[in-house]
């Protein structure tokens, strides 16, 4: 792992995760204190949240401090030396198949999400990939839903 | 000698043809079930409730039993083999499981939980038989202020989990404690950070969280590597444990199944306790503590034993007192009431035959997994030798798969794969996933029976003190923050102190 | 792989999913076409939730399709039939049993669900026996031990009940009032968690439904009162809250409802096949055993029901000073 010291630069990665640390906890704070404290005698709902949220900031801000004061990685050097397309594909294939679920229903959007997946990232070759793609989503629907009972969603169009 | 009579009289029940089958019936769908991630003992047992009507009581039991502990043994392959726990008790597994794996070592690992789960299996059931009866007050001298504090101490473990910054872990751990207490007020029914979406109200599922955060975002790291994938098929060297291997194993085999047995015992939440506690007891015992996380063996055997001999600890207080420890118990318990049986303080006494009978099973069932998983590792390390590019999709359907069925709700699978998008980032940043869910599970409890030790106590703190179990727990937990101190008075250690007074 | 295997498969697909297409016309008529969810907003394991069992287990067999039971616990019963009233789809598949709370609640404070509105009423079944009991081991002999301590020692007595706002609740705290006492309630999860509480003396107190029989019988509780009209003829030396000089009953009856909207032919299946669930002599023997007597009411009469409930207990959490701001 490269570990620069680039004290006070922005983009700093500990940094960045600590301010997200730090914006979180102070949300839990917000939302402890809507929720009412109530007394020690008897805690309200927002009570632990909010001495949650006040623990997150502390240990955020520790992480700041060190950030700031010791340096950290950079953002860049943390996807240095891998194939960062490859993830962000991935991403974007889940993002798209989880929208798609519920209209076109389970077999409509795993196989095409299959033959994504066995095609885009390390391609493997389409005798194989379409085979694949077809057969196992296929093959699982019918196994939850004729022996176990399970209905996998069928979407806008019924089918599955 | 009374109770070698019973045994025998036991055994005499279990062995009876048709209590053999049911028996093989149960640990067998119970293998399969812990296989599947997602579809879970409670799902398989609650589906089945009604066929066990047919026999007789105790072949009934004898069936819903063998599920439950059946699961239990099945539950570590995933975790092993693609990072994928299906339920709480697997999550330590897959830290320094899935490392073996990668190293080739996923025979042994795979070995060593089955024999681990055999042995801890073996000990709980004779445990059970001889002291049952006794333990029964262990179950109840667990109020709201013991609870709080055991949760505590289960949270410490935590700083035993990570590898890397204490702050980071810490505020992991927070964020599972939020996380967890997301959905309806157990307390008093209002709805907390649910942003006005219905689907929050019941609060986020475990299953969709350990799937996302282990099993999709290790897929998404691996799929950065182009060259390193290979390491995981290239050398399989043996499939059983060698001899180096046990010798490693039998002292976490051993404290892991005492462990496991102890907390079994309590309910709601010994077993997850237990499996984490194990873990971070070998990390402390062990001479080469930087080995763990990196494939260490122990890391396997130790929380694989005690999640098995928890199973065995759980039937305590059922059988006992009537009272269920977790949702498993609960549906056996349905199961003896249906079958006209009230499990309670008299039930040993008024059918001896059944309980000795439930027990002796339970004895021939653990064999039977036995000779039924050792084969199967063979198989599941074949599974291994497929080409990354088209295991991993095949990985992230099951995911899919396995979260939809456990819950029947789309909205899990968004949730499983939002977290597999954060997990995947936590991950690139130095933020482990494991303190996040061991709060995630301990979170919840701990709160509520903080506010419920505090209305009991009204409003005294002291309380946590002046309870000697629950002094117990704290001062172990103290103990646990400070050891670490003592020696080397590193400055990112100190933080940790930070954490008592939460 | 060789080429006629591409087309073999592609052919199979093709078949799986003119096989999907034509298998989707489910309608009222062929209602259930699938196993059907019962929420059971207790943990599993308490008398609730093993006489939902048995109840759900005789109508499954009229309905030809499995009835899994889902636990959702929490909230005093209500984080079942509120996560079923906002999420569900009123297609049958889903229903949930109705404790009292869900009418209850809403009059306490602001909640995600409206009674009169959300559910669709199906059934009304049965109601419980409600008992007060405290540990063998405890000082109190009667319940007139515990009143004189409480006023000793206001707030000292503690009570375990199911949840706040359940009928455990607002029966003892009527009760405290009428005997101008202090009592803390500590709400747990339902019948395991207050049986282990007692037990253990964590809590002075249990109030629970009869989750806590085995234990008894046992001799290792005490049964105090039961909340019933009459004595239960299980237990003949437990006092009555009428006896005790509380001109009260509580059963807190209950039955079963899906989400808003569902199809009355839906309904009325479903109604059938519980009204005969609850004649069943194998459902009323579990029932017994829990000290439960089936309270049949159809879909009409529930409705009714509903609206009465409100306005009694409307009154009640009045008087209790408990009602929303």
């Amino acid at each position: 792992m490269t570990n620069q010291t680039n004290k006070l630069r922005l983009n700093n990665s500990e940094l960045w995760g600590g301010l997200i640390g730090l914006a979180l906890g102070g949300f839990v704070i917000w939302s402890g204190m809507k929720l009412k404290l109530g007394t020690i005698n008897d805690p309200g709902s927002g009570y632990v949240l909010f001495y949650t949220g006040i623990l997150m900031c502390v240990f955020a801000g520790s992480i700041i401090v060190s950030a700031l004061t010791e340096g950290g990685p950079t953002l860049a050097s943390r996807w240095e030396n891998v194939r960062w397309s490859k993830p962000l594909l991935l991403i974007g294939c889940l993002v798209a198949f989880s929208v798609a679920l519920e209209p076109l229903g389970f077999l409509l959007s795993s196989i095409p999400l299959m033959l994504l997946l066995l095609r885009l990232i390390d391609p493997v070759r389409w005798t194989l990939a379409i085979p694949i793609a077809v057969l196992v989503p296929t093959g699982m629907w019918w196994v939850l839903k004729r022996l176990l009972l399970i209905q996998l969603p069928s979407g806008l169009f019924g089918i599955g | 000698m009374d109770t070698l009579a019973n045994v025998a009289h036991g055994f005499g029940v279990a062995l009876l043809p048709v209590n053999l089958l049911y028996c093989f019936i149960g640990v067998f769908i119970g293998t399969l079930v812990g296989v599947l991630p997602g579809i879970g003992p409670i799902s398989a047992m609650s589906l089945l409730l009604p066929v066990t009507l047919s026999g007789t009581p105790e072949s009934g039991i004898i069936m819903m039993a063998g599920i439950y502990y059946g699961s239990m043994y099945g539950g570590s392959t995933t975790s092993i083999l693609v990072n994928i726990p299906g339920e709480a008790a697997s999550v330590v597994t897959c830290i320094d499981g899935h490392q073996m794996a990668k190293q080739g070592r996923a025979g042994p690992a795979l070995g060593i939980s089955a024999f681990g789960s055999f042995i801890a299996g073996t000990f709980a059931l004779i445990a059970l038989m001889l002291v049952a009866p006794k333990l029964a007050s262990v179950a109840i001298a667990f109020g709201p202020a013991e609870y709080f504090s055991l949760m505590v101490l289960g949270l410490v473990v935590l700083t035993f989990l990570t590898q890397g910054s204490m702050p980071k872990a810490l505020l992991m751990a927070c964020i599972g404690v939020v996380l967890g207490l997301i959905g309806l007020d157990s307390i008093t029914a209002q709805p907390r950070l649910t942003f006005g979406r219905m689907e929050l109200i019941d609060g986020i599922g475990l299953v969709p969280v350990v799937m996302g955060l282990f099993g999709v975002a290790e897929v998404l790291l691996n799929t950065e590597q182009a060259i390193k994938r290979d390491i995981i098929n290239a050398r399989i060297t043996q499939l059983l444990p060698t001899k180096e291997d046990w010798k490693a194993s039998a002292g976490p085999v051993g404290r892991g199944t005492l462990l496991g047995f102890f907390l079994g015992i309590l309910p709601g939440g010994g077993a997850v306790v237990a499996s984490f506690a194990s873990y971070a007891l070998e990390k402390r015992l062990s001479k080469t503590p930087e080995r763990f996380g990196h494939g260490a063996i122990e890391g396997v055997a130790g929380p694989e034993s005690a999640n098995n001999a928890a199973a065995g600890g759980a039937f305590i207080p059922l059988m006992t007192l009537g009272i269920p420890p977790n949702v498993v118990m609960a549906l056996l318990l349905g199961a003896f009431v249906i079958h006209g049986l009230q499990p309670g303080p008299l039930l040993i006494t008024q059918n001896p035959g059944l309980f000795w009978g439930i027990v002796a099973s339970m004895y021939i069932g653990n064999v039977m997994l036995l000779v039924l998983n050792l084969p199967m590792i063979g198989m599941w390390v074949q599974l291994l030798k497929l080409p990354y590019n088209i295991l991993f999709p095949l990985i992230i359907l099951f995911t899919i798969l396995g979260v939809y069925c456990s819950s029947n709700n789309v909205f899990d699978v968004y949730v499983m794969i939002a977290f597999g998008i954060i997990g995947y980032f936590m991950r690139k940043l130095g933020y482990e996933p494991a303190p996040l869910v061991l709060a995630f599970v301990l979170g919840p409890m701990m709160e509520n029976n903080l506010r419920k030790s505090l209305i009991l106590s009204q409003g005294d703190l002291w309380t946590f003190v002046q309870r000697p179990i629950s002094a117990v727990c704290l001062a172990f937990a103290m103990a646990l923050l400070i050891a670490p101190l003592l020696p080397s008075l590193r400055k990112k250690r100190e933080l940790v102190a930070l954490d008592e007074g939460a | 792989m060789p080429r006629y295997g591409l087309k073999t498969i592609a052919f199979a697909a093709m078949h799986a999913v003119m096989g999907a297409l034509l298998s989707t016309a489910a309608s009222a008529q062929d209602y259930p076409t699938k196993p059907i969810t019962l929420i059971v907003p207790w943990p599993a394991g308490g008398s609730t939730d093993i006489s939902m069992r048995a109840i759900a287990d005789s109508a499954s067999k009229v309905l030809g399709q499995p009835i899994v039971i889902d636990n959702k616990a929490g909230g005093g019963g209500t984080v079942g039939p509120a996560t079923m009233a906002a999420a569900a789809k009123p297609d049958g598949y889903t229903i949930s049993q109705i404790p009292i709370t869900v009418f209850r609640l809403p009059l306490m404070q602001e909640v995600s669900w409206d009674p009169a509105k959300d559910f669709t009423y199906i059934i009304h079944l049965t109601g419980y026996t409600f008992g007060v009991t405290t540990s063998a081991e405890s000082q109190f002999k009667s319940w007139k031990d515990v009143v004189e301590f409480a006023k000793a020692n206001p707030g000292k007595v503690t009570y375990a009940t199911p949840g706040a706002g359940t009928s455990l609740h607002i029966g003892m705290e009527q009760i405290a009032g009428m005997s101008g006492i202090k009592l803390t309630q500590v709400p747990f999860k339902g019948g395991a968690e207050t049986n282990a509480a007692v037990l253990g003396q964590h809590t002075m107190l249990q109030a629970d439904s009869t989750g806590w029989r085995p234990l008894v019988d046992a001799g290792k509780l005490r049964l105090l009162m039961v909340w019933t009209g009459s004595r239960s003829p299980n237990y003949p030396d437990a006092p009555t809250l009428k006896e005790l000089g509380y001109p009260m009953v509580y059963d807190s009856p209950f039955g079963i409802a899906g989400p808003k909207g569902m199809d009355p032919k839906i309904v009325a299946k479903l109604h059938d096949a519980f009204k005969k669930a609850v004649e069943d002599p194998a459902v009323v023997a579990t029932l017994a055993k829990y000290d439960m007597v089936p309270n049949y009411k159809n879909t009409e009469d529930y409705k009714k029901f509903v609206v009465e409930v409100t306005e009694s207990e409307r009154k009640v959490i009045e008087t209790l000073g408990l009602a929303k701001k």
